[in-house]
């Protein structure tokens, strides 16, 4: 690769991250509730407002940061919340395994910052738009309008959610906007037999396997989801050949 | 915990994050994955996402499964599901899918 060419690939490029705030644009909302939502439940766990700031600004992992808050509240050994993190996070090992080769050029520095606010939603809407890892103009800034847009909203949510705790009832159930943002995401890579097949064993999984002690369940349903879907999409390659 | 615990907890759970989301974006170039493993990664954010939506749509607060109609969330996520293969507009679900599942709430239709 010339180091001219990639230098042009990841100057700014306006449009590009103006195609990215578009695209996350109607996500925001809904990471914004699911930012309350964690943000109320991490001050009703006990956490101080100064803890509870440091912990959605340095830690920016909602999932994670919802499972350990029981633990913080039961007094599990720190060893314990580590471990359930980690499990509820390796996900995002697939996911850095996925995004990282776009941009394997970047300094170290950038490369780190770029994975460490790369969320579910920002993975899956970039890989939709970029499913090849050829490097390509405006990728790194439609990364970024998908990537800072979505950091806000998270921890405006987040912060309101601390400093306003209780005054928002939790019947009304505000998190199911991220729920719902979610779902916009996911239908439109369910495309064709083998995805169809992944997603309908890795939500049974989820479900079934909720009990599983260290959040489990989650890593299990991705691992089952991927290898069902693999084997569906080979059985279909082998009856299409004549 | 104590506060300390607590200081220390958090720490903890940002190296969890950075040593997963970062992993392969600093240390990807030493790492050759199989195309066949590559093939089958594609599927992991469908996969992920569903293994988050599907739980909260299906289990009560205390984790049992909720198949009735009374489930006000499953039913709002089914229609919203519906509601975006016909509009295939994001903003427009995430409203229609909070005024469907607000409405089934305080209506109790079901």
């Amino acid at each position: 690769m010339m180091p001219d060419a990639t230098v042009g690939a990841d100057r700014h490029d306006p449009q590009a991250w103006r195609e990215g705030l578009k695209t996350g644009m109607p996500t925001l909302f809904g990471i914004g509730a699911w930012g309350l939502v964690v943000g109320i439940a991490m001050v009703k766990t006990g956490l101080t407002v100064p803890q509870a700031l440091a912990m959605t600004l340095i830690v920016f992992a909602g999932s994670a940061q919802l499972a350990s808050l029981p633990l913080i509240a039961a007094g599990a050994p720190i060893w314990v919340v580590f471990a359930t993190a980690l499990v509820v996070n390796l996900r995002f090992v697939i996911f850095s395994a996925l995004l990282a080769p776009h941009f394997a050029h970047l300094p170290w520095k950038q490369r780190f910052g770029l994975g460490y606010v790369s969320g579910d939603m920002t993975v899956a809407l970039f890989l939709q738009r970029y499913p090849s890892e050829a490097p390509e103009a405006g990728k790194l800034s439609y990364l970024l309008g998908l990537m800072v847009p979505n950091w806000a909203a998270w921890q405006i949510g987040s912060i309101a959610g601390i400093f306003l705790g209780s005054a928002v009832p939790p019947e009304w159930g505000l998190g199911f906007a991220g729920t719902l943002a979610i779902i916009c995401i996911a239908v439109p890579l369910v495309a064709g037999r083998a995805a169809l097949c992944g997603v309908l064993v890795a939500g049974a999984t989820a479900v079934l396997a909720a009990g599983l002690p260290y959040k489990l369940g989650l890593l299990a349903a991705v691992v089952l989801g991927m290898v069902c879907a693999m084997v569906v999409a080979e059985l279909g390659e082998k009856s299409a050949k004549p | 915990m104590n506060d300390w615990e607590i200081w220390v907890t958090i720490a903890v759970l940002a190296v969890a994050t950075a040593a997963t989301r970062s992993s392969f974006w600093l240390v990807g170039h030493h790492i050759t994955i199989p195309p066949r493993i590559q093939a089958m990664l594609r599927f992991a954010p469908a996969c992920a996402l569903a293994a988050i939506i599907a739980p909260d749509l299906l289990l009560g607060p205390q984790g049992q499964l909720q198949l009735a109609l009374s489930n006000a969330k499953l039913l709002a996520g089914v229609a919203a599901i519906v509601f975006y293969l016909i509009r295939r507009n994001m903003l427009q679900t995430i409203v229609f899918g909070m005024l469907a599942f607000t409405g089934l709430r305080l209506l109790h239709v079901f």
